[in-house]
């Protein structure tokens, strides 16, 4: 029993508690969201305060974003290769894992429930801007709609653009205001 | 909502890790044993007086055998484990089984429990 | 495998199931709470929000677990309250019995000092730089192979048989699909493959999409493959 990995020791818990029908899972869904809500999501915020105000860094993190976020050193659910889609104008990106639920856990916590659900992980790749007017999301028909299937070990996360009105606030500040959401792809920033 | 009764002062050691009042995970199976703890104990199949015996137990038995370094989770499971075993409720020999299954599964990508 | 965990493109499901996370009271003592703390906010009992939140994390670990949400509020700001000078615990506890509480009852303000540590091991990479020579670049057309592997294999069902564009190559990683049975790593490059909607879902899909995936090597063939 020692000799397996703690993290698949509790897959192999739950896996087991469920089937005996002990456990629902949206039950653990519902305390993990309840308890880890905010400080989850802010490794990812404060990167894209950064690239807000940093021209440089945002430049290494588009290019390379595994490389750019090393300084960092996050903890949690190792990332082999980061790579940062930036919204403008012109472009919006939308990340999904159709296949299960990869997540680019380092930076945005652990997935909401909706993330993992079979409704958004069907859709999206097929009528992401349907799915993107339920979460509020209208876009213009002229705006390319990127969706990225995380079907490998590459996690992808969105730098959402940078509200006119935030232009000129401290980096911390800024990092309070970005919601996971807008680094999915299914929110906008505003202020 | 009502406040359960208690005498037992508990070290400090046995709080989960937090920062900004919310709890702390450095993975992903730490949220989700995390969560197991709370949904099943919610779902009334054990309290928390429990919990904690097992988990003292459970830091108590790394202290004393151990030289690995203090890890909250990997005591937190184990006491999770060790106290469903206790209730009949998931046994040794089944954990061990399909942990053998999924050890063997591809390698990375985040595996769910339910698909 | 065209296993049930291969959803992409599936019709028949309805409305993302998405919860506005607005603050939602389910009893009446949680707004009270709310109100509390935010008057402990303003008033500058808590001086800031950190502050509050660093007295939700001192709250003992038994009200930690088994409290809700607000019910670790209320042990926050009880502590914030006392050490503010502006209540004394005694006061708390003995307005609670005089209201129906046991004396005995656990109450939530309950400093504990900790520290700690996580050492749990980094999982191992499964990229593989350098291992292999990457017969696709950028811009290279490429089309899926029409797989139906009754194994193990990351080219969902939805992008079989289809035609995309290289965008970005990522040099090689660990094959799963080999991995997966033994079979050993079997390191092949892994691209990126951008496919426009209309080249997935026909007539049917929306304006301006396009859907980007992360494939190996033995899925693609190159476009311009004589056909068979």
């Amino acid at each position: 029993m020692t000799d397996f990995q703690p993290a698949i020791r509790a897959e192999a818990l739950e896996s087991l508690l469920i089937e005996k029908g002990l456990l629902d899972p949206a039950a653990v869904d519902r305390v993990i969201e309840q308890f880890n809500d905010r400080t989850g999501p802010m490794n990812g915020a404060r990167v894209v305060a950064r690239a807000w105000t940093d021209a440089d860094f945002k430049e290494r993190l588009l290019h390379e974003g595994s490389l750019a976020v090393e300084e960092y050193a996050f903890e949690g659910g190792q990332i082999d290769k980061l790579v940062v889609v930036a919204n403008t104008g012109l472009v919006h990106n939308l990340v999904v894992c159709t296949l299960c639920s990869c997540y680019p856990w380092a930076l945005l916590g652990l997935p909401p429930k909706w993330y993992k659900d079979p409704s958004y992980r069907a859709r999206s790749v097929r009528e992401p801007r349907a799915v993107l007017q339920e979460f509020g999301v209208a876009l213009a028909a002229s705006t390319d709609v990127r969706v990225w299937d995380s079907s490998a070990e590459i996690r992808y996360m969105v730098l959402p653009q940078q509200p006119p009105e935030w232009v000129g606030l401290e980096q911390a500040d800024l990092a309070h205001r970005i919601t996971r959401d807008s680094m999915i792809g299914v929110g906008l920033l505003s202020a | 909502m009502s406040r359960q009764e208690t005498s037992v002062a508990l070290p400090g050691q046995l709080q989960p890790p937090m920062m900004n009042g919310e709890v702390v995970f450095e993975a992903p199976w730490q949220g989700r044993v995390f969560g197991m703890a709370v949904a099943l104990h919610e779902a009334g199949c054990f309290e928390w007086e429990e919990f904690q015996a097992s988990l003292i137990a459970a830091v108590g038995a790394w202290d004393a055998a151990s030289s690995e370094p203090y890890a909250y989770y990997v005591h937190f499971e184990r006491a999770l484990q060790e106290l469903l075993q206790a209730k009949g409720m998931v046994g040794d020999g089944e954990l061990n089984r399909r942990s053998g299954e999924f050890s063997e599964r591809s390698h990375g990508h985040d595996h769910p429990v339910r698909s | 495998m065209n296993g049930v965990h291969d959803l992409g493109g599936r019709h028949g499901f309805g409305a993302i199931d998405y919860d506005t996370s607005e603050e939602v009271f389910h009893d009446r003592w949680e707004a009270v709470v709310f109100a509390i703390t935010n008057r402990a906010l303003a008033s500058g009992v808590a001086k800031n929000v950190d502050h509050f939140r660093h007295s939700v994390e001192r709250i003992d670990p038994v009200s930690y677990l088994s409290d809700t949400y607000y019910g670790r509020w209320l042990g926050g700001v009880e502590t914030l309250l006392v050490e503010a000078g502006v209540l004394r615990s005694e006061d708390i506890t003995q307005r609670a019995v005089e209201r129906g509480a046991d004396r005995e009852a656990r109450v939530a303000a309950r400093p504990s000092g900790h520290t700690w540590q996580d050492d749990t091991p980094r999982s191992q990479s499964a990229a593989r730089p350098g291992v292999v020579t990457a017969k696709f670049s950028v811009g290279d057309m490429v089309t899926t192979c029409n797989l139906n592997p009754s194994g193990h294999t990351r080219l969902p069902s939805y992008a079989r048989g289809a035609c995309g564009c290289v965008v970005a190559e990522h040099g090689a990683w660990v094959l799963p699909d080999a991995n997966a049975h033994g079979r050993g790593e079997q390191p092949e490059t892994l691209y990126t493959i951008a496919f426009e909607g209309s080249e997935l879902w026909g007539d049917t899909t929306e304006p301006c999409v396009s859907v980007r995936l992360d494939l190996f090597e033995s899925y693609l063939e190159s476009r311009y493959l004589e056909a068979k």
